[in-house]
């Protein structure tokens, strides 16, 4: 009985459902109703356990196009990882130093990273692009972006 | 599309002016000599989307400040939507000390940090001025066997009859609260009437085609639908019976021998920590905003009543109404059973 | 029956020099407004009501709609193009729309979903004048085990939207459920699976979902191929519809635009369920139904031709009933009532020209948008053609702005980061997401109606099969999840057959 990738997955999703099975148990009772806020959650739960184990049993068999959709990124995968710690700072610095800024570094830095080498046509795009977006959003479509520490 | 260039234009100057004075450090400034005034746009938040109570209030009073010229610098209304106001409590909240943020307030404000949902309650924030009332409805499909409220309670006293009451609000919030705290009066159990939400706005429709029996809401809501002959009400909350087409017929739960009223009180309040300054400040300006022309028609409008309270006394009828719903949502059993 | 004097007096506003600027402003606005990224007509109704004030409620509520139905019409660009679903009612316009675009055949699916919704919109409008008095009294009979019975209907979709394995998809539908029950709980009030933080109480926004899912989960496939030579941006442009094409269309444009009509009646259904329920039975009717999901002309025209098709739909309560039949119909309903005008059943009668102004003006606002996307489909198809690391940082900063510009929360677009990684480990090892997401908008209805049954009928399950519309909605469900059940059942013993012979 070997772990395959299959069987990996079904003890992730059962794992799940056994947490989320947990909080739905901690759910307070109310009133006297019979379907309570409880139950749906509750058979969503075993409900996923019921289907993970069925999984875990099953015959399944990776085939090659699934193999390969699932190791297609690992040569790519430090530049996904990079993409999504970018993300993270883009997002952590968004309130603090405000849309524009904040964005117009996000695009420079993200598509030089990304192997885009056309630093000039790289930075029009990369100022333009968000100064349109901000004032289209705070004057036609009157969204307040944040502005972070710069007056505008 | 004219006044949106003006307030931008003006909230433009204000962010220069701000700028240039910003090393003086205006707002302490301001404050020693104890008299205050915004130095920046004011922010009128309504903690729920678009076309609710909340935002009209908000929109309304912003627009009315303008028109009117009370306030200098330009008003924003915001929505910020959630948690049946709890988001956009907290959002105030993290504005403490910046008083340029207001927000619309109504009982919820009391009911929603009584069931347990918002960890900031009406204590957390500064109270500014109370301005209007409305009021709830009950309403029944037109064929419906109750001629009037009575008739309805006695039959919800009998146990074995299935009278179910629809509405918007989440179980112990507004819609529900104002209808166990007229029917405990009437002398029925609080918990046993059957309530159903429908936030979907399907609370109509589901009292039309007959899935429930009485739908609790605001009178508004009702007079379209009696107009055409669907449905009927059978009480307002209020005191006084009201004015205005087709709602002066509206019986109140009073002149049905039932001795409660509950007021659907909507006002201003602001963010923790604001001075008597700023207090001061919004005070008048709302107290002139009350005495307008520009807000009378508002308020004759939307049939809202004038129910204008600062101060101490706004303070204390707070203090009283969370005491009394407090009370009813712990025979409800939903009092902070959350935690 | 039909009120001609009225349809007169709708149809004289509607063709008045300011009807027609109006719901051309309100068409341009909506359109420029569902190609903004994550602004879908809910916010569009939201931004225009301030510029509404003081109106004429006509006029006013012509533009609203003009708006209404051009952000649905315009939302659907992002799905095509980059996977990004704005909207809940075009999320299954991705679906095949997406991959055709991939294929380099960008402007000529954005054609195709112009004219299909251009079609679906029309037709729907003609149902919307002949039938709105007498659909307005079957749309009210849906109480809750009628939408329990429907939202099942729905669900049942999974089983198709499953690309080899059933299983797969049942679960990725179950993680769905799990996602919406986040939230105070509408029933009872119970705070559930929160964590303590304020941020969830409302619950997940669909946008977060369908942006990390979708959109940010196909950021990191295109980081895999972004070295892939991006396409001729002469070719990508291309309108052209053959003759074979316009065949293929026609079938489902004259189904969906009546059934996505229909369900947009029905108050709290809407464009989504229309556009999934379209999608489905246009599979099942196929000649070749391995087709949808890989660019199939069919799977494009379906959803396309519904959702527009439900968004008339969804003007049926409202004007004839004064019911908001949808999120943003319920604005609407927030924005007529501060122009001192409140829709009820006597609506039409008092206010005919207002009733029959804004239904005539339909008609107009959907040519207009035809003729306004055309033209510049070719111009916006060239966003593919943009070399590929750039598209990826923009595609981010689109996702951040839409999700940013509805909460304004720090929080939500942690959050929306999070399903970025979920959508991404579930494409890798192959977990459908669009049963994931069918489950998480049909979910919460599904639940919350039925405990609504549950209440009423003091918890006898009865009251589901007593009542003859709901148990034939419910019939119906079954047999469309039996089906290809029994489908794969019989073609697997036929192969093993073949096999053994």
């Amino acid at each position: 009985m070997a772990l395959t990738v299959h069987r990996g997955v079904s003890i992730v999703l059962i794992i799940i459902a056994i947490f989320y099975l947990y909080l739905a148990f901690q759910l307070p009772s109310f009133m006297n109703t019979v379907i309570d806020a409880d139950t749906i959650p509750k058979i969503t739960g075993f409900l996923l356990i019921i289907l993970s184990v069925l999984y875990f049993f099953m015959p399944v068999k990776e085939t090659e196009v699934e193999k390969e959709k699932r190791t297609e990124a690992k040569n790519d995968w430090h530049y996904i990882l990079g993409m999504f710690i970018m993300t993270f700072l883009y997002i952590t610095l968004l309130e603090v130093s405000g849309f524009l800024v904040t964005s117009i570094v996000f695009i420079f830095v993200c598509t030089r990273m990304l192997g885009y080498k056309k630093w000039k046509t790289n930075s029009i795009v990369s100022v333009l692009v968000p100064l349109f977006l901000y004032l289209s959003f705070t004057f036609l479509l009157n969204v307040r972006l944040p502005t972070g520490f710069m007056p505008f | 599309m004219k006044k949106l260039v003006s307030v931008s234009a003006s909230s433009f100057l204000t962010l220069m002016m701000l700028s240039a004075c910003s090393d003086t450090g205006s707002e302490e400034a301001s404050s020693d000599q104890g008299e205050w005034s915004p130095t920046n746009n004011l922010e009128f938040v309504a903690p729920a989307g678009a076309g609710g109570g909340w935002d009209t209030t908000a929109r309304m009073a912003a627009q009315a400040f303008e028109e009117a010229g009370i306030v200098d610098v330009g008003i924003g209304v915001i929505n910020r939507e959630g948690g049946g106001g709890a988001v956009g409590w907290s959002y105030i909240a993290n504005q403490a000390g910046d008083p340029h943020y207001l927000f619309a307030a109504s009982p919820p404000l009391l009911l929603i940090p009584l069931n347990g949902q918002s960890e900031y309650s009406y204590e957390d924030f500064t109270p500014i001025a109370n301005v209007i009332a409305d009021f709830g409805a009950f309403a029944v499909r037109d064929d419906a066997p109750w001629q009037d409220l009575n008739e309805l309670f006695e039959d919800m006293q009998d146990e074995s009859s299935s009278i179910t009451v629809v509405g918007e609000s989440a179980p112990g919030s507004m819609d529900h609260v104002q209808f166990v705290n007229i029917a405990k009066a009437a002398g029925v159990d609080p918990g046993s009437i059957t309530y159903v939400s429908a936030q979907d706005g399907s609370a109509m429709t589901n009292l039309l085609n007959g899935s429930v029996d009485v739908y609790s809401t605001g009178v508004t809501e009702t007079i379209e639908q009696v107009r055409a002959g669907e449905v009927r009400v059978l009480a307002v909350t209020a005191e006084e019976r009201l004015e205005g087409d087709t709602v002066e017929d509206y019986p109140t739960a009073i002149e049905q021998g039932i001795d409660e009223v509950f007021v659907n009180w909507r006002g201003f309040f602001g963010p923790p920590d604001m001075t008597e300054a700023e207090v001061e400040y919004y005070v008048n300006a709302f107290t002139e905003l009350n005495e307008s022309e520009e807000w009378d028609a508002v308020r004759e409008r939307y049939s809202w009543d004038e129910y204008f309270m600062v101060g101490e006394e706004y303070k204390q009828f707070l203090e009283e109404q969370n005491e009394e719903m407090r009370l009813l949502l712990e025979e409800l059993d939903l009092y902070g059973e959350s935690e | 029956m039909i009120d001609f004097s009225g349809i007169l007096s709708g149809l004289q506003m509607a063709i008045s020099l300011e009807g027609i600027l109006f719901v051309f402003i309100g068409v341009f606005v909506g359109t420029f407004i569902g190609l903004m990224p994550g602004l879908g007509p809910i916010s569009a109704i939201a931004i225009m009501i301030p510029m509404t004030y003081n109106m004429d409620p006509t006029i006013a509520l012509v533009m609203m709609a003009g708006v209404y139905y051009g952000a649905i019409f315009g939302g659907s660009t992002s799905s095509i193009l980059l996977n990004a679903p704005g909207v809940a009612g075009t999320v299954a316009t991705s679906f095949d729309g997406y991959p055709m675009a991939q294929q380099g055949k960008a402007g000529k699916a954005l054609a195709i979903a112009a004219i299909a919704a251009f079609i679906g919109g029309t037709v729907s409008v003609v149902f919307l004048m002949l039938f709105a008095p007498v659909l307005s009294s079957v749309a009210i009979q849906f109480g809750p085990p009628e939408y329990f019975a429907l939202m099942l209907l729905g669900l049942t979709a999974i089983a198709s939207l499953s690309s080899g394995s059933t299983i797969k998809a049942l679960m990725s539908a179950l993680l769905g459920i799990m996602v919406v029950t986040i939230g105070i709980d509408a029933q009872t009030g119970t705070v559930r699976f929160t964590f303590g933080s304020a941020n969830l109480l409302e619950g997940i926004d669909f946008l977060v979902i369908a942006l990390g899912i979708f959109a940010l989960a196909e950021v990191c496939a295109l980081i895999i191929n972004r070295q892939k030579t991006t396409f001729n941006a002469k070719t990508i442009g291309s309108l052209k519809i053959t003759k074979e094409d316009f065949k293929e269309m026609v079938g489902p444009m004259s189904r969906q635009s009546v059934l996505g009509f229909i369900i947009g009646v029905l108050p709290g259904a809407g464009a989504t369920i229309a556009s999934f329920i379209g999608y489905t039975t246009e599979k099942r009717f196929a000649k070749n139904p391995d087709e949808f999901g890989k660019g199939s002309i069919k799977g494009l025209t379906a959803p396309e031709t519904a959702n527009n098709a439900a968004t008339s739909g969804a003007f049926v309560p409202l004007l004839s009933l004064g019911i908001p039949g949808s999120g943003t119909t319920a604005v609407m309903l927030g924005a007529l009532l501060v122009l001192n005008v409140q829709p009820g059943p006597l609506l039409m009668t008092e206010n005919p020209t207002l009733f029959w102004g804004v239904i005539m003006s339909m008609y107009i606002g959907n040519i207009f948008l035809l003729i306004l996307n055309l033209p510049l489909i070719p111009y916006i198809s060239k966003i593919l053609a943009i070399p590929r690391p750039m598209l990826i940082s923009l595609v981010v900063v689109f996702c951040i702005i839409g999700v940013y510009s509805i909460s304004f929360s720090i929080f939500d677009l942690y959050v929306l980061l999070a399903f970025g990684v979920i959508g991404y480990l579930m494409r890798m090892f192959q977990f459908p997401a669009a049963p994931f997401i069918l489950a998480f908008i049909l979910g919460g209805m599904l639940e919350q109606s039925f405990r609504q049954a549950m209440t009423i009928s003091g918890n006898d399950v009865s009251i589901f099969i007593s009542n003859p519309l709901s148990a034939t909605l419910l019939a119906l469900a079954a047999v469309s999840f039996l089906f290809p059940l029994w489908q794969s059942y019989r073609n697997k013993k036929n192969n093993n057959q073949t096999l053994s012979m």
